[in-house]
């Protein structure tokens, strides 16, 4: 364990850098543009589509992957802390899945940086998420004729944990922002002054860069502690499970989220989380890591008095000096970088799933 | 160790290469020792008369794992604490419930939410006195039972983590870790030594001693006439003693008795789910995974192919509360189980083990009358003496490990 960890570190923190701060020159930032297209192989991501709203993919069948990352909050938790798998809770805010596939780093603090694919194992797996045993999960998928029939059709043979890890990686893909002001050139006038803002004085442009307004890297904003992490046990058991197993020293008296820390372990790196994407923010309140920002001027209000505290905040944040029309322009930008929601039929399983598993027939003459 | 993550990577090879890697296994051990080779040295070895039943003594105690009462005491409040799994739903009583023999009164035990078991739930009363525990044997010790069973799919479904984190925000168990093995925050090793001092203590010794061992000891009245000439019975004419035979009323070994195939894996898909993933959990090959349609028993441990079918000799103290019988609970009551012997290994509608070769030459048709066998079932009655039962624990409460004051300090500190 100790060497996949290890591993995993290091590669980590090749991809990421070691978000070292660049001068604040707007031109020297990949613009904000529209997002690119992702092509999308309609039956894999049907059959994604069917397993995300499925709760028999957690352990006790008791939550999907939709319980946590909710199709009217922007795929995100409508809690500031996401619910746990039951008898858990959880210590982070579930992140908005809007646009996810065209990440590159992945989690608050950027500790998966290969693919979605094993993005899905550590939600399916992970203790305090979903807690399956995949090889239950698979044996589950098998039972449901439906499933059989729509993992043929995709083109993935018998159903396996293996394709179900593909299959939904392909359903996440469909989840991109549609019809933003933003992306149509409809914006108006506030919003577009709010854009200029953005890139210039605002200086949000430094992180928050590319179609998908991240950098990808991880920074110190100074976001105070939520402590409903430590005084509800349900969410502090998650964080130390979650400490323990990262190998973070001494995490039985942390009290607080050591964030990209958990990458390097490098001091510095104390509190630093990754720029998280702007779009749909209209619907993913509260925000932040921990959901203790819980409106978007809130947003603004912080970044305006130079962000949090903390002793190894980013240089790059200064206090703004902006005047109560340029907030709100700020904040109508922000609002016109989030289209339709996803809530329709198109991208949420609404049929229902079969209340009971059905025997297959002739149980001793077909092979398992 | 996180199971989870590390059996996935486990589980894509095991599809293709490890299937075949058994296979080669099984064909080394195949040329070591044929089935004619092992049952020749066995009759060679096999004493003239199988040794005679004798009382329970004192249960063994491992020296790394000695009995304090702290331990005892710590072990009884983890073993009713469905937090030592999953989603703190399904806990060691929840399977093993004192009002049902501390074991579970249906064929398949209840399982994790979600799921069902496989197998029949075994008593934990007497279990510290087998070397091989579970059905099939696969466990050396309580402790590394307890393991097992916390963690598994179909059962607790708990990870070490997870179990460590939750014991470590409950103030009693602390308290109590520390003063029973000194650390300073409760280690998941530890509950598995507690949890086994206390399965140590749940014996049919004492003021739950069963009658036939107070007959053995030399209280003659302590059976009837009737259970007496079942007595003779067992020794004899039935044969029981070749197998249920010693201090522990087992021989602790495997044989295939003929037990069918439980038929509820033809009607219910919940377990055929569980079927099909307990041959992977057990390392079936490929070929194994596809064709098997029951339980093969000890064979997952050997995978010698003469292995088929075989379970443990089910020990026979404490039985008149376990119903129902069997590795997987086909038979529910002791006449039925009498009326399968009888028949040489046969239910009422005349099925047996689909693993005909590998069935035990022992078992065959008794030719016992109606008076023989409620004699036999009569005398099996005296190997359970009064119920044991046990009010549940109260579960300690969680509690903040830090106070408001300390996170704000921290806060500011940072
Ligand atoms: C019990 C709640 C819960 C469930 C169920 C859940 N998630 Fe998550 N998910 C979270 C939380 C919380 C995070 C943020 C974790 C972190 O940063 O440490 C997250 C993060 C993610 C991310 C990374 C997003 C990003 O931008 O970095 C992806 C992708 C994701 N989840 C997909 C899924 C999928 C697919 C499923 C179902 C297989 C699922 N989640 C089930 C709570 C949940
Ligand atoms: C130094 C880099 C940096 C700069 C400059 C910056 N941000 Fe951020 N932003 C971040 C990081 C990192 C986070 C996540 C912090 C956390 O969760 O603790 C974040 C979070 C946010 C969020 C919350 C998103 C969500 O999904 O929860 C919003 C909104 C936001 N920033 C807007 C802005 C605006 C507007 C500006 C300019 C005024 C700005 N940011 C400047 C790095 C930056
Ligand atoms: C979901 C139900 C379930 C849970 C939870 C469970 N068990 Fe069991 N237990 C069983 C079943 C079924 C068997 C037989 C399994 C087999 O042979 O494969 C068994 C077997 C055993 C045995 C073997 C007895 C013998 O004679 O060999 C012991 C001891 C035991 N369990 C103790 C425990 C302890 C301790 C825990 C908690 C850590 C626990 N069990 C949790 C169902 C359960
Ligand atoms: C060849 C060895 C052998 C002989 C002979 C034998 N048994 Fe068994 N007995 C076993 C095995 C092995 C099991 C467990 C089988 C299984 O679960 O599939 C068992 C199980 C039982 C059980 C069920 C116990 C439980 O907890 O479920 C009872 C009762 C029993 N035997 C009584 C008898 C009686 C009475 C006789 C004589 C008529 C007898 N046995 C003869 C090996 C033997």
């Amino acid at each position: 364990m100790g060497v996949r960890v290890t591993t995993g570190r290091t590669l980590l923190a090749a991809v990421l850098g070691f978000g070292v701060a660049l001068s604040a020159q707007a031109a020297e930032y990949p613009d904000i543009g529209p997002l690119p297209q992702l092509k999308i192989n309609k039956a894999k991501a049907e059959l994604g589509k069917r397993l995300f709203f499925d709760k028999r993919l957690s352990g006790d069948a008791a939550v999907a992957c939709a319980t946590c990352h909710v199709p009217e909050k922007g795929y995100a938790s409508k809690e500031a802390l996401s619910p746990g798998y039951p008898g858990n809770g959880h210590f982070r805010n579930a992140s908005s899945l809007i646009n996810v596939a065209h990440r590159k780093v992945w989690n608050w603090d950027g500790r998966i940086g290969t693919n979605l694919n094993d993005m899905t194992r550590e939600m399916l797996t992970e203790d305090y998420t979903m807690n399956m045993d995949m090889r239950i999960m698979q044996e589950r998928v098998k039972q449901d004729p439906v499933y059989v029939r729509m993992f043929k059709d995709a083109g993935y043979g018998e159903p396996s944990n293996g394709s179900v890890r593909k299959a939904i990686p392909e359903y996440l893909k469909t989840l991109t922002s549609a019809n933003a002001p933003f992306d149509t050139g409809k914006m108006s006038a506030s919003a577009k002054r709010g854009m200029k803002l953005f890139k210039g004085k605002g200086g949000c442009i430094q992180c928050h860069n590319g179609p998908m307004m991240t950098d990808q890297k991880a920074h110190n904003t100074g976001v105070p502690e939520n402590f409903d992490v430590f005084m509800d046990p349900m969410n502090h058991q998650a964080f130390i499970a979650f400490t323990m197993f990262q190998g973070i020293p001494n995490y039985m008296n942390l009290k607080r989220d050591p964030g990209y820390y958990n990458v390097t372990l490098l001091d510095e790196d104390m509190g630093k989380f990754l720029t998280p994407s702007l779009r749909e923010l209209k619907y993913s309140a509260p925000y932040m890591h921990n959901g203790m920002i819980k409106t978007l001027a809130g947003v603004v209000d912080f970044y305006n008095q130079g962000g949090g505290k903390d002793s190894r905040k980013s240089g790059l944040l200064k206090p703004l000096k902006l005047s109560g029309k340029e907030k709100k322009d700020l904040v109508a930008f922000l609002e016109a970088l989030s289209g339709d929601p996803l809530t329709s039929n198109k991208h949420v399983w609404k049929q229902p799933y079969p209340s009971e598993y059905e025997a297959i027939a002739n149980w001793t003459k077909v092979p398992n | 160790m996180h199971m989870k993550k590390v059996t996935l990577s486990l589980v894509a090879a095991a599809v293709v290469t490890v299937f075949t890697g058994c296979d080669a296994t099984a064909t080394k051990q195949a040329h070591a020792a044929t089935p004619e080779k092992m049952a020749v040295a066995k009759m060679a070895m096999q004493p003239s008369a199988p040794p005679p039943l004798t009382p329970l003594g004192k249960a063994p105690i491992p020296p790394d794992n000695k009995l304090t009462p702290a331990k005892v005491e710590l072990g009884k409040l983890l073993f009713f604490d469905p937090r030592v799994g999953g989603d703190a739903s399904t806990g060691c009583s929840t399977c093993h419930e004192p009002e049902q023999g501390w074991a579970w009164a249906e064929d398949f035990s209840r399982g994790y939410p979600g799921t069902v078991h496989w197998r029949n739930s075994q008593s934990i009363i007497n279990s510290a006195y087998f070397p091989r525990q579970f059905w099939a044997g696969s466990a050396s010790s309580n402790e590394k039972q307890a393991k097992s069973a916390a963690k598994g799919g179909v059962a607790g479904n708990g990870e070490d983590d997870i179990m460590e984190a939750r014991l470590a925000l409950i103030p009693e168990y602390r308290k109590r870790f520390k003063e029973v093995f000194g650390t300073e925050w409760p280690i998941i090793d530890d509950v598995w030594h507690a949890i086994s001092a206390f399965e140590r203590t749940m014996n049919t010794t004492g003021k739950y001693e069963v009658p036939l061992d107070k007959y053995l000891k030399g209280d003659k009245s302590a059976l009837s006439k009737q259970q007496v000439r079942g007595m003779k019975l067992f020794n004899g004419k039935a044969g029981c003693i070749n197998c249920h035979n010693g201090e522990l009323t087992t021989d602790s070994d495997f044989h295939n008795i003929g037990v069918p195939p439980n038929k509820r894996w033809e009607e219910d898909g919940l377990a055929q789910i569980t079927f099909r993933f307990e041959q992977y959990a057990k390392g079936q090959t490929e070929e194994g995974y596809r064709a098997a349609k029951s339980d093969w028993g000890f064979y997952y441990r050997s995978k010698n192919k003469w292995d088929k079918g075989k379970f443990r000799t089910a020990p026979l103290r404490y039985i008149a509360y376990t119903a129902p019988y069997m590795h997987n609970g086909v038979f529910y009551t002791l006449e039925e189980v009498i009326d399968f012997y009888n028949r040489g290994g046969f239910d009422e509608e005349g099925r047996t083990t689909l693993f005909t070769k590998t069935k035990s030459a022992l078992i065959k048709p008794l030719g016992l009358n109606d008076q023989e066998k409620e004699d036999l079932v009569a005398f099996l009655e005296a190997f359970s003496g009064p119920e044991i039962t046990m009010e549940k624990p109260e579960q300690p409460p969680y509690a903040p490990l830090f106070t408001l004051a300390e996170l704000k300090a921290a806060q500011e500190a940072k």
